[in-house]
């Protein structure tokens, strides 16, 4: 245990052993972790970024969506309003239509009406001739009889 | 009976002895020459020299503790800076996590204990520290099996693998330290400050005192643990040899295993606890230097 030159030979080892953990394994580890952590914090702060991002994302899409909601509602209340409304129209033009129809209907059963009436006083006055001919059965001036016989028939 | 006790005890002391001799590479006096002590190896015979390890000066070497020191030195700053030379700076190896792991664990330590600006106490922590370890981390090596690879391999009779355990070694370290807190005290306070601080304020010389003693006990805490953990192995490796010869050998191969294990296991604390403590002071005793208080 005694001290000699074994002293000198440790310093300078010691000595070379901490130069070389100085310059060749301290700093370059020093380094390596330096950039290990702003790497980690940089990766954090990208993802709370892109956390806020999609926060905000979220919170835009929410909106998109409502709008597109409201938008579509009100789309489908105009819709609705407008199919009201052409259903209206529609029903008010087949009233009108109807009543068209109607009235030419009743225009024509009046003409026909009329027609049958004018034959069927034709008929009822060549009949009436006809007996009144049978009856008297003689030759009667038809012109001179046909006022009196008309008469008769505009009683009818 | 009493005769074999005492030549159990010569060979106990023998045996201590032979774990406590540092293979010695040195200046003998009194055939002027370098040579190994001894009859401490066989492998070099001519440089087999006339004087004994305790025989020899000032000028002689520990050729074991240099040896082992440097070599678990390589391995050790070797290996981190291999690890750090192929970092990548994306997603870490399991090597590359070790060697953070570590390297966050000691700047952790620094940052916290050192508020100066100097560049050199981190890597003056790293380096201690973990040379320390690896130091220390050879006590839980079984205690024979460097004599016996040194015998049988390289011829070495003697051989300690325990840097630690060789005062020199932890001696320098604190030295080193002592060095730079002198330096920091001196560019921090200025010579007449401190000096002024040594010797005047608040209590004298006592100051001095303690500013040696702090960097003498530094080296001897660290000496002395392993040292005391070493020379317990060995005496649990005595009791159990003498046991063993005494008795049946396989009757006492369990408590000495016991023994041992469990002591190993305790040592794996000291192994490390002493590192950072040695670390912690130093951190302590450099930031104590430069910072005005």
């Amino acid at each position: 245990m005694n001290i000699n030159a074994t002293f000198f030979a440790e310093l300078l080892a010691f000595c070379i052993f901490v130069f070389i953990t100085y310059r060749y394994i301290w700093p370059s580890m020093e380094n390596l972790l330096e950039d290990r952590r702003k790497e980690i914090s940089d990766g954090l702060e990208a993802a709370s970024q892109s956390q806020r991002k999609l926060e905000e994302a979220n919170k835009e899409s929410a909106t998109i969506l409502d709008g597109a909601k409201s938008e579509a509602s009100s789309l489908i209340n105009q819709a609705n309003s407008r199919a009201d409304q052409i259903v209206d129209e529609a029903k008010e033009q087949a009233v009108e239509e109807a009543k068209k129809i109607k009235l030419s209907a009743e225009a024509d059963i009046e003409q026909s009406a009329n027609k049958a009436k004018d034959g069927l006083r034709d008929e009822v006055a060549a009949l009436v001739i006809a007996g009144a001919q049978k009856i008297l059965d003689k030759e009667i001036n038809a012109k001179a009889n046909k006022d009196i016989i008309d008469s008769l028939i505009k009683k009818i | 009976m009493a005769k074999e006790n005492a030549q159990n005890l010569i060979e106990t002391s023998d045996y201590i002895g032979h774990h406590l001799v540092n293979l010695t590479f040195g200046w003998c006096e009194k055939t002027s020459s370098w040579g190994f002590a001894n009859h401490q190896q066989e492998l070099f015979k001519g440089l087999d020299s006339a004087c004994k390890v305790s025989e020899m000066g000032f000028w002689s070497f520990h050729l074991d503790t240099i040896f082992m020191s440097i070599l678990l030195g390589a391995v050790v700053f070797g290996f981190f800076g291999l690890v750090n030379s192929s970092a990548k700076r994306g997603v870490p190896s399991k090597l590359q996590n070790f060697a953070e792991f570590v390297h966050e664990f000691i700047a952790s330590a620094v940052n916290s204990g050192y508020h100066g600006t100097s560049k050199i106490v981190g890597p003056l922590a790293f380096a201690s520290c973990l040379w320390i370890i690896s130091w220390n981390l050879m006590d839980l090596l079984p205690v024979e099996m460097a004599s016996f690879f040194g015998h049988f391999g390289g011829g070495f009779n003697y051989f300690k693998i325990l840097p630690t355990a060789d005062l020199n070694a932890p001696l320098a370290l604190a030295i080193v330290v002592m060095v730079l807190v002198t330096y920091y005290s001196v560019k921090t306070h200025g010579a007449g400050g401190f000096l002024k601080e040594l010797f005047v304020v608040p209590l004298g010389p006592l100051e001095f005192i303690s500013y040696v003693s702090k960097h003498v006990a530094l080296a001897l805490r660290l000496y002395g643990n392993l040292f005391a953990g070493e020379m317990i192995f060995i005496l649990i490796a005595i009791m159990f040899g003498q046991f063993a010869m005494s008795f049946s050998q396989t009757l006492w191969f369990l408590p000495g295993l016991i023994l041992n294990l469990s002591w190993a296991l305790f040592h794996i604390l000291i192994v490390a606890l002493q590192a950072y403590i040695f670390m912690m002071l130093t951190i302590a005793y450099l930031n104590l230097a430069s910072t005005k208080h």
